[in-house]
This record gives structure tokens, sequence and C-alpha cells, in this order.
């Protein structure tokens, strides 16, 4: 590597000299590659990273296979990850494979400290989480297996790293000292170390809690000892030396054994033999990989990271067949350059040697430079992402060292990448005409490379414009879907009083003075609540069965449980079909009623009138049915605005026997923001102990609803535009450096009687060429990538006409404009200064 | 036909100004085959220019056949060279991209012709420069006497009265170039002017009058005897 | 140093063919050629004539067809890439018609660059050999300059400079007064001259002959081939008639 240093100089004076030229090409890169680091960096924290535990590699999830027990089922993601206690509990004693199992739960809790209530993330971990994860405490002293016995006898907590910093200042005194954990006081053992969130990834829990603590930190639950309840993410780790697959093989006999017992616990009686073979001989447990922790979050996030990703690699394709084009304009420029060069005796090697260093200078600077970009771009989009939620943000933006190797290596592989083209121009240099003419000749080889990396610039930017275009008109189209009931003038919020200490009894009677204190609010017009917020991602789902109904066989008797208020449809204004709205006379010890919507009426009788005076029973394989239909209500969206609406089956809150947290919805007269501040400081005055959860407008829940659409079009706009931009900045570098070669052409052509205007015509219609081909060719493949894509788009097809054409139309006036410079350029040119150029 | 007063030409350089045509007089008699000679840089190709009306930034009178070229704007005066000139270059200049049919029917292409007439025109060109075989090759197909044969045919295409050839021979091997020079004395007697640039003694015997230019200056000329006593010492600096 | 006399430059019945998608032209046929050292050879003929395609090759930018050529008593018609670029810059000293100086560099770094291609040249070598070419060609008071700030004069001067820096054994030099005007030619006619004097090797191709005089030698050329004074007059003669 001689003359390293002196290269390195030449090409940072070549720089010096070309600013303009430096600086598109930086810019262009340094978006490329800052896009690029950007979302690897959100995508690496989702999909790819391991968790920061010991023998990591050993971690593994146990999911299964087969039928659930039909029961209550609390969950994030699929079901067959979710596993009761009891179960949890014999697994974890009785296998041979594994050194430890830990079972997890995700909660809220309420804590409260020095008078200071606060609303905190908590996960319900088993006695042995942080010495199967092996990790060490940053302060006290972490869980044992003693924390771990006895049901309510344990009330210890840990604190997470980032919420004893938050909280607590990193006071070393918090040790040993009591807090109120839902008013029960727990002594704080110890804290967590940093760096460390969760072994379910995306989670931060502000506190840890042992699972035998689960009645108080879930108040009204208590699942430990039920086999119905399947509720607990199991994460394990192997023996050494024992594989995933060994280790199912060694487990399977105890599942086997384990699930017999709970088909013999659950009353089988009616089930059919079908049910048996699917519940017990074809479920099998499966040890999956564990490395990068369990995550509900990861399958929500994974198809619009992937297709962010996808995007964001198009654009740095983009940006390296810009440079690459722009390099080459340049190169040919220097023909003669390195045809002196390589007349005074360099070597290939030393003259490529020269190129890449320039394109590395070029790189490295991009790459820096989109270093300093990312972390900007990805702290905006995970405060997009992760609007309002408690605790930490579950993903960093600070870049660690492995984002840096990332940004490093695709600045570096750029860089190889746009180097390659102009070292592949002067490997085969024609030395004595070079040398010999005053200008210098356009190589058709290197024109035609450029042409087809612009064609290639044309193509991906209406790639990625269609994108933009169908994820945009996604968004619209589920932003202008209607709900099936009223968004606007309407303020919700949540409040637990449980955890606030507050037993059944007690909350009753705070929801009651609740409703009574709100709807005497001046411009609050109603006030309605429910256990199931709207749109919230939220479900509260169990089995049904229904008098005199014959089920078919197999039939999904799941359907949506929400309890709510009396003036719950009223308020949030879904139209009566049939029978009649809940009333205040519906109370615990009056006639157990429902409401239904339309699409559980015509589900199960066909029509909603039929729907009136049927009686329902829930759960179990044979309940009691003592709830009488007596109205339908109009169907509208439940848990997102994207999925279908299911059967639902809507009870008054008063009527059962837990009370529960309650989402509130407050429909105002005015603007439902000025609403906030009367509604804060009437629940202040009801009890300043009680914490408001998610206070926004429905219409913000609505936008939160849809944040992953709403990233996914804003970047693909984003994208799309910065595409469509580089693309006009290739053809234009490309085609004035066409027409700089073609001079002596036009000139001739210009000698011979050509007009200016047909000049003009002349770039133009090449423009036109290009465009046409590139446009035929992407088309189809955008087309493709839109039909791989089709799960995130929604009310509008792949193939839609009227983007496809908009955008094509929208591509080519952006190279005809891009063009028109050079075309005057050219239509400018000096027939007589052209000719000498031979 | 072509009366030059006074032409001058000159370019600005990083250094300062380079003069390249000084205080040039000619008058060019139709039907004369003129050859303008002398060392590079001594101005002739730069008088070729000129003469081509493709130059305008050049200080003078400039005669067509009564009418004043230099104070003719822009258009009309490329509306005039489309109309009389005709250019052949050293290098033939000839489109790599397009057929030897579609090279010679360029400088119609540029002028409001019917198709048919263009065709037959080609068509005659074709014929008469014996090259109808090679009217859908292109210019790398063909060798180098071939292509300045297909320039000149271009150049005549459309009848000019006034040829203008800068170094025509320059590229080509001697029996090729003595092809080339036959060409021109048969178009020159057919009566058309013909201007030549050349080094070659040999090309300028073809011609009826030979003018010679140093360092811009007309400093000879075979029908004006006298010249030479006209002009200023030579050796005045071109840079200054 | 090498003692002059000896055969430098041995040509022996050297082609060179064009090849286009159909068409063959004969360049140069079957010339015979030696130059010995310290002599000054001129290459004239008319334009077409073949010696700046001969000069290319003697420059080994460029290789024959077939025929033998041996440089510096080694066979050089069939070497790789590299190993002539080895030798271009060891043996060869280029002077350019259009100059060929880097726009970027400044004079300096232009006559430095042939010695920064070699391998382990200690800097402080190089910067002796590039002082003293500069102050040869007069031009030493201008280092920092780059080409764009000089006369064309003065960078053909730089470019003798550069040429003569690696100290090679032979100049090449291709209508090196092309583009200059005739005081200028003949300042860099005169410093050839001088160098020459000095004991330098010369192939210059012109078709001036007031330049051509200036030489020990002249070949005359004519379609590809070596001809005699006389032959060349007679031929001119013959084509012109």
């Amino acid at each position: 590597m001689s003359g390293l240093l002196q290269d390195l100089q030449y090409a940072a004076r070549q720089l010096r000299k070309s600013p303009g030229f430096a600086t598109v090409a930086i810019v262009t890169l340094a978006l490329g590659i800052g896009a690029n680091t950007a979302i690897f960096s959100l995508l690496d924290q989702a999909l790819l990273r391991s968790l920061p535990v010991k023998d990591v590699d050993r971690l593994v999830i146990l999911k299964y296979s087969g039928s659930n027990i039909p029961g209550l089922l609390r969950c994030r993601t699929d079901g067959k990850f979710y596993f009761s206690y009891p179960m949890y509990r014999d697994l974890r004693d009785r296998n041979s494979v594994f050194s430890g199992l830990i079972a997890t739960d995700w909660t809220q809790v309420g804590v409260q400290w020095h008078n200071q209530p606060d609303l905190v993330a908590a996960e319900l971990v088993s006695g042995n989480y942080f010495d199967v994860l092996s990790l060490q405490p940053a302060l006290g002293r972490l869980f044992a297996a003693s924390d771990d016995l006895k049901a309510d006898a344990s009330p210890v907590v840990v604190l997470s790293f980032s919420y004893w910093q938050r909280r607590f200042g990193t006071d070393p005194g918090i040790l040993n000292q009591s807090i109120l954990v839902n008013g029960h006081p727990f002594t704080v053992v110890g804290v967590a170390p940093p760096g460390f969130h969760s072994v379910v990834l995306g989670d931060t829990p502000d506190v840890f809690v042992p699972m035998m603590m689960q009645a108080e930190v879930m108040p009204g639950s208590k699942d430990l000892d039920s086999h119905q309840s399947s509720w607990l993410n199991i994460v394990g780790k192997l023996k050494p030396g024992i594989s995933r697959e060994q280790a199912e093989a060694g487990v399977a006999p105890l599942w086997y054994a384990l699930r017999s017992d709970e088909l013999k616990s659950i009353n089988t009686t009616g089930e059919s033999e079908g049910f048996r073979d699917r519940f017990l001989t074809k479920s099998h447990l499966l040890v999956l990989d564990g490395a990068r922790g369990f995550s509900p979050l990861r399958s929500d996030v994974q198809m619009p990271l992937l297709i962010v990703m996808g995007m964001v690699a198009l654009v740095a394709l983009m940006a390296c067949a810009n440079v690459g084009s722009l390099l080459l304009v340049r190169a040919s420029g220097r023909i003669r350059e390195m045809s002196v060069r390589y007349a005074l005796g360099a070597k290939r090697r030393r003259v490529v040697q020269q190129l890449l260093v320039e394109g590395m200078l070029l790189g490295s600077a991009g790459g820096l430079l989109g270093m300093l970009l990312a972390p900007q771009v990805s702290s905006l989009l995970i405060s997009m992402l992760w609007s309002g939620g408690t605790g930490d943000l579950p993903f960093s933006a600070r870049p660690d060292l492995r984002i840096m190797l990332f940004n490093c290596s695709l600045a570096l592989f750029a860089s190889l990448l746009f180097s390659l083209a102009p070292a592949a121009q002067f490997w085969r240099p024609d030395l004595a005409p070079a040398l010999k003419q005053q200008g210098t000749t356009a190589r058709s080889g290197s024109l035609r490379f450029r042409r087809v990396s612009v064609a290639m610039q044309i193509g991906l930017s209406l790639t990625l414009l269609v994108g933009a275009g169908l994820f945009v008109r996604t968004l619209h189209n589920l932003r202008s879907l209607n709900a099936g009931f009223t968004t606007d003038h309407l303020v919700t919020f949540g409040i637990d009083p449980r955890m606030a200490g507050y037993e059944p009894v007690r909350t009753f009677a705070l929801y009651r003075s609740v409703f009574e204190t709100l709807s005497g609010l001046p411009g609050v017009r109603s006030v309605a609540a429910t256990n199931d917020p709207e749109l919230a991602n939220d479900n509260e789902s169990g089995n049904i069965a229904i008098a005199g109904y014959a089920e078919k066989s197999h039939e999904d008797m799941n359907v949506e449980q929400p309890n709510v208020s009396a003036d719950y449809f009223a308020t949030l204004q879904v139209p009566l079909l049939a029978g009649r709205a809940f009333t205040l006379q519906d109370s615990a010890e009056s006639q157990k009623v429902a409401v239904v919507n339309e699409s559980f009426a015509r589900h199960f009788f066909g029509d909603p009138q039929q729907a009136l005076g049927h009686l329902i029973g829930y759960g179990g394989a044979t309940p009691k049915t003592d709830t009488a239909i007596v109205g339908v209500v109009k169907d509208s969206k439940h848990a997102s605005l994207r999925e279908p609406v299911t059967p639902t089956l809507f009870r008054p809150y008063v009527q059962l026997s837990q009370a529960q947290a309650m989402t509130f919805y407050v429909r105002t007269w005015q603007q439902p923001e000025s609403a906030e501040g009367t509604i804060r400081r009437a629940m202040q005055t009801l009890d300043p102990n009680v914490v408001l959860d998610t206070f926004r407008t429905m219409n913000e829940q609505v936008d939160n609803n849809l944040i992953a659409e709403r990233v996914i079009a804003l970047l693909a706009s984003g994208f799309g535009v910065l595409a469509a931009l580089m693309a006009a900045v290739g053809l234009y570098g490309v085609l004035a450096y066409s027409t700089m070669q073609r001079t002596s052409e036009i000139g001739i052509r210009m000698a011979l009687g050509a007009t200016r205007a047909s000049v003009v015509r002349m770039v133009l219609l090449e423009v036109l060429w290009l465009a046409g081909i590139s446009i035929a060719v992407a088309l189809p493949v955008s087309l493709l990538l839109m039909y791989a894509v089709r799960s995130q788009l929604y009310g509008i097809s792949g193939s839609d006409p009227l983007t496809l054409c908009g955008m094509t139309v929208l591509v080519t006036l952006v190279a005809l404009a891009s063009a028109m410079l050079p075309a005057r350029r050219a239509a400018r040119v000096e027939p007589m200064a052209a000719l000498r150029h031979e | 036909m072509i009366r030059l007063n006074n032409i001058e030409r000159s370019y600005k350089t990083g250094a300062g100004q380079t003069w390249v045509l000084r205080r040039v007089n000619l008058e060019i008699q139709q039907g004369e085959f003129i050859t303008a000679m002398g060392p590079s840089g001594a101005g002739k190709s730069s008088l070729l220019n000129v003469l081509a009306l493709l130059d305008d930034q050049w200080q003078g009178e400039y005669w067509f056949r009564e009418q004043a070229a230099h104070s003719m704007k822009r258009k009309e005066r490329a509306e005039l060279a489309k109309k009389n000139i005709g250019m052949v270059f050293q290098s033939y200049h000839l489109l790599d991209d397009l057929t030897v049919l579609e090279n010679i029917d360029l400088p119609l292409s540029y002028k409001d012709i019917p198709r048919q007439q263009r065709q037959s025109l080609v068509a005659d060109v074709l014929d008469r420069f014996q090259i109808v075989a090679k009217k859908d090759l292109y210019p790398s197909q063909l060798s180098g006497g071939q292509q300045q044969l297909v320039g000149i045919a271009r150049a005549v295409i459309h009848k000019p009265s006034l040829l203008l050839a800068d170094e025509p021979t320059g590229n080509l091997h001697s029996s090729q170039a003595q092809e080339i020079m036959e060409l021109f004395r048969g178009l020159n007697q057919q009566g058309t002017t013909i201007v030549q640039v050349t080094h070659s003694e040999t090309n300028a015997a073809y011609g009826t009058r030979t003018i010679q230019l140093r360092d811009g200056w007309l400093v000879g000329d075979t029908a004006n005897p006298n010249l030479q006593a006209t002009i200023e010492p030579s050796g005045a600096a071109m840079k200054r | 140093m090498i003692e002059a006399g000896q055969p430098l430059i041995q040509i022996q019945d050297l082609t060179k063919v064009f090849y286009t998608d159909e068409i063959e032209t004969h360049a140069l046929s079957g010339i015979h050629l030696s130059v010995n050292r310290g002599e000054y050879v001129a290459m004239s003929g008319p334009s077409g004539c073949g010696k700046s395609t001969l000069l290319s090759i003697i420059g080994l930018l460029d290789t024959p067809t077939a025929g033998r050529y041996s440089l510096n008593g080694k066979t050089v018609e069939n070497l790789d890439f590299a190993e002539r670029s080895r030798i271009r810059n060891q043996e060869i000293g280029f002077i350019f018609q259009s100059f060929n100086l880097i726009g970027d560099l400044t004079v300096y770094e232009n006559v430095e660059l042939p010695l920064t291609y070699r391998q382990r040249m200690p800097a402080a070598d190089r910067k002796s050999r590039v002082m003293e070419a500069l102050e040869r060609v007069g031009m030493a008071h201008r280092i920092r300059h780059y080409p764009s700030q000089l006369s064309g004069g003065q960078q053909q001067r730089v470019a003798v400079a550069r040429a003569l820096g690696g100290k090679p054994s032979i100049l090449l030099a291709d209508e090196p007064t092309g583009n200059l005007d005739s005081r200028n030619g003949e300042a860099v006619m005169e410093l050839l001259q001088n160098l020459h004097r000095e004991g330098a090797t010369i192939c210059m191709v012109t078709h001036d002959p007031r330049f051509a005089k200036h030489a020990q030698r002249e070949v005359h050329l004519f379609d590809g081939k070596v001809v005699a004074e006389e032959e060349l007059r007679k031929l001119l003669q013959e084509t012109s008639a």
C-alpha cells in the first residue's frame, strides 16, 4: 500500500475543489446510510439482539401445540405460549433437561412512596428468575427460590435499575424500606443490574414482584392454583450439552403425563374423542430458541420493521447508484489524467487503489454524517411508536458498538460498490488515443453503465413512491373508516382503584361517584365506562353457552365480553337495533342481562329481533345459563380499526362479582381537549391516590391505534420523496455529463443545421426512453413487492391503478424536469467550440 | 463571392488573450479552389470556422454575395450557412450511432424537405459516391477513406455553393487521400467553390490558389504576390 | 552511465494493424528501426503515415500486432500490462503535444508523480530529483503553481521536467510544439537540443520540417513504412501528379 497518504491527500484536495459534488455525494450517502443505521438499530433491538445475560444461547422459550383448555386465557400473542401456574410448577420440578425454568407475566401496579402515587409497569416473576438468567444485583439482593414458596407470604420487590435512578435518584438508602404496591406494603430488597430490562423483549418493568404475590399485584386474580387459567410465559435454560431437540424429546413423556392429568381434571363429559386427540395425542411441548427473549412485540413489529428496512435498503441502493454514477461522470473527465498516470508508469493496482481511497473518503464522510443522523431518526421513530406507554421506552436510540459496526460496514460496502464503477472504467485504458486527444471522448461502456444506473434509480424511486402512495392511502382509508361510534368530542382515561388499595365494594362506590361527579361537570353531555377499552388492541373474551342452541361441532363459542356502564351505548352513540339498552335498574340484584352486537345476533340467531330473550351462560362445559339478551346494538370496531367486528356480548359491570379497572368515556359539548383540566380536578377531589391512566381524546386514541400504519406511511412517503430527489439528481448528473460528452455530436448536428429546439427535443426524448424502459421494468416489480406486503394494506389493492398511474406520471415529470436544464444547456452549445474538441 | 475585411479573432485564456486571426483580408471568387497552409496554430482552422459562419465571436466584415453576414442575427447567419455551405472535417465527424444513410440524410432532416425528395437526394448522392452498398453500415465499420467519402457526401447533399474542408486527408493513407482530392477536383470542376486547410503540398497542388498564414497573419497568397509587403513584420508575440 | 553508440532501440519487421468491425487498417507495415544511445531522431511524414503509432509503440503505450522490439537489450513486445508500466516508469520520458499535466496537481507534484510510482524511493531523493529537473527547464520558481496558471510554453517545460525526473534512457516527444506558438515552440526545441548535447537520447515526431532539422537523423515514414528522403519526395510527387 504505497502512497496511501498521498492518494488520501489528493482525494481530499479533489473533494475540496468540487464542493458541490462532494456535498451532494456525502449528503446522499449520509441519508442512505443514516436511515439504514436508524432502522437497523430498531430492527436489531426488536428482532435480532440477544438478551444481555450469561449463556444466552442456552435460553429457550416453551410453546405447545394442540388444543387449549377451554378457560380463561389472558394473552398478548399466540395463546400457545401461555401456561397455567400448576403446569409451570410441574414442568419446573419434574423435568430432567432444563437447568431452570422461569415463569413471567406483565402487569401494571400502583406504587406509593412518600405519599406520591405512581403507575408503573411490573413483572411478576418466579423466584428463580434472576438465578436462571445469572444476573447479579446492582444493589442489595435479587429474588431467591425462598421468595416464591407460599402465596401472599413474600411482600418483597426488586427495582429495575432505571426506575431506581428515575424515582429514587440512585439512593442506596431505599434498601429495606417499605413502599406501597397497590396499597400493600412491600420491602425493597434490591436493584436489578443496569442494561437488563426483562426476559420479555420490549417490556421495561419498573419493579419485579414474586409470583406468589399475584393476588396483591393483580387484584381480583387468584390463578396460582388454577389449571384452567393459562397466563404465564415460560423461559428456560438448557442443561449444558443438551440441544433443543434433545430437550424436546426428553420432556415429551412428562408433557404427556401432565396433559393427561389436566384432561382428567377438566370436566370431559360431552367432550368428543376428537378433542381428546387434539388435546393430548397431538399435543407437544416445543422448545424454541430463546436467546432473543420472549417477544409478543416481535410479531407485531416484525412486518412493519421489515417493510421499512426494505425501503431503506432500496434507498441505500439508490444512494450507491447515485454516487456511483456521479463518480463515473467525474471519472470520464479523468480518462486523460489516468492515462497520463499509466503512461508515467502507474500500475493498475495503484490506480485502483487511488480510486478506492477516493471512494472510501466519500463513504466514510457519508457514514460518519449518517451515524450522527441515525440516533435522531431512531429516537423520532421510537417516540412515535411508543407514545403514551408506561415506564421506560423498550428501545434505545443510543447507538452501541454493534450499530456502529453495522454503520461502518455499510459505509465500507457502499464505498466499494460505488468505487467499482470508475475503477472498472480505468481497467483497460486505451492509452495512445487518450493521450493524443485534446478533449476526452465518451466511452460508450461507461455511458451505458450510467444509463443503467439512472434507469435503476428511476425504477427504484417509482417502487418506493408506489409503496408510499399505497401506504398513505391505507392510512387514509383506516382513518376515515367508520368505527361504528362517534369519535369526536370524546375523552377517555382509565383508572384502577385497586391499585390505590380499594376493596371491591369501595371500588363500585367510587365508580358510582365518578359517574355522578363527571356528569355534573359543565360541558359534559354524558359519561360511560368499560373494562375493555375501544380501539386499544384490547380483548376480553371468553367462551359462552346459549340455552337451546345446537352448537356445530368445533364451533368457536369464544366471544368478546366487555362489561360496561348503563349509558355506554348512548355515550358512544352506538345505535340500538332491537330491544333495549342497559339502564340504572340493571343492578347486582336484578335479572342478569346482556346486550349483543349485530354480528353476534346474526351469527347465532340470523336476525337482531331473533336474539332477544335467549339465555346465556359463561365458561366451562355445561355452565348455568342465567343471563337474558335484552337488546341488540349495531356493530362497531373494537380492538382496532383494521380488525373485523367479532361477535360481542356486553354486560352491565354492576352485575359482576369482581370489580375491575375501568376505562371512562366522557362525551363533551365543546372541544374535548378543553375538558381535561376540569375532569382531572374533579377526579383529584374524589381521591388523589387514584391515578388517571392514558388520558387522551378518542381521536388521539384512533391515531395511536394506527401508529404502525402512520409510521409506515410517513416513512414510505419520506423515502419516496427522497428517492425521487436522488433520482432527479442522478438523472441530472448523467444528462449533464452525457450532453457534455455529446458536445461534439451536438456541434456537428448544429453545424449541419439543427435548431436549438430540435436539440432540446432530442435530449428530452432520450430521457423519456430511459424513463419508459425503467418504468416498464419497475412496475411489475412494484406489483410483486406490494403483493408481498398486502397484509399491511387496507381497503386498497396492491395493484391500485390510480396509485400506479399517478406515481408513474409523477416519476416521468420528475425525470423530465431534471432533464430540462441539461437539455437547455445542450442547446446552447457553440458549434465551433464543439468541433474544436477533436 | 466572399469578401473578408479586417477579420480579427481572439480567445481569452488563463494567461491573457490569444490572437488567432489578425486583420485578415481575403476575397474568394466563385469557382476557386483555395488551399490555406501554415504551421499548427497559425489560424487556418479559425479562418475556416469564420468562413463557415460557425463562429460569431470575430470582428470585421464578412460579405457573402453582397449580404453583410457581420451584421446578421445569429439565426439569419445559421440560415445562410445551412443553405450555402458544406463542411468536411479531418476526423470526419460522422455520428457513430447513425448509419451511413442516416448520416448523409442528417442535414436534410433539419430542413423542411418532403421525405420523398429527401430519399431521392440521398439515393442520388450514394450513387454518385458509389457507396450504395455501404448505406446500412455504421461509421465504425468503414475505413478512414470511406468515412471521409461519407463525410463529403453529407457535406454536398444539399448542393452547397461553398465547400470547406479542414485537413480532409489528415487521417488517411496517401492512396485514400489521393482519391479524396480527386473527388474535390471533380466537385470544383462542377462549380463548387472549395476552401481547404492542409499541411500537405501534394494536396495544395490540387487547388487553384494557395494562401499562407502564420501566427494569425495572412502572409502569402499566390493570387496576390505583393501581399508580403503590406503586413507588419512577423514575430509579433501571440501572447501578451 | 552506459557508453553511447550502442543500439538502445531495435525494431524489426514491426507491424500494427487496427481492426474495426470489418476493416483492417495497416498503420505500420514492416518497420525496421534502430536508435543508438545519445541519438536525436526525428520522425516525420505526412499525417496518417503512422509516425505517432510508431512512437506509441516505442513508448510501450501500445503493442505491435507483429514484429520484434527490444529496448535497452530487453525484448518488450510481449510484456504484460504491469511489466510495461514498470518499464515506462523507469526507461521512458514522455513529452506530449497537449502537455498532459494533471490539473489538480501542482507543478512540483506533477514532476514528482512518476517517481511516486517507483518502489521505495526515499522522499529526500525524490525531492532532489524533482528540483534538479525543474531547475534544468527553468521552472523551479513555480513549484506551487497549478498548470492552469501557466502559459503553454511553461506547461510544456514542466512536462519536459517531468520526463527528465525519472532519468529515463529515452525521451519521446510527440509533436512537442504542436500546441505552441512559434516563439515558445523554438524555446522548447532549443531545450531538447541542449538536453541532447548533454547526452539524452530523443525520439521526436513532428511534421514541421524546420524542427525536424534540429535532429541528428531524420526518419521518414510514408503509409506505415520507413522510406528514404529522396524516395519520400518522389512518392509525394507521384501522388500529387
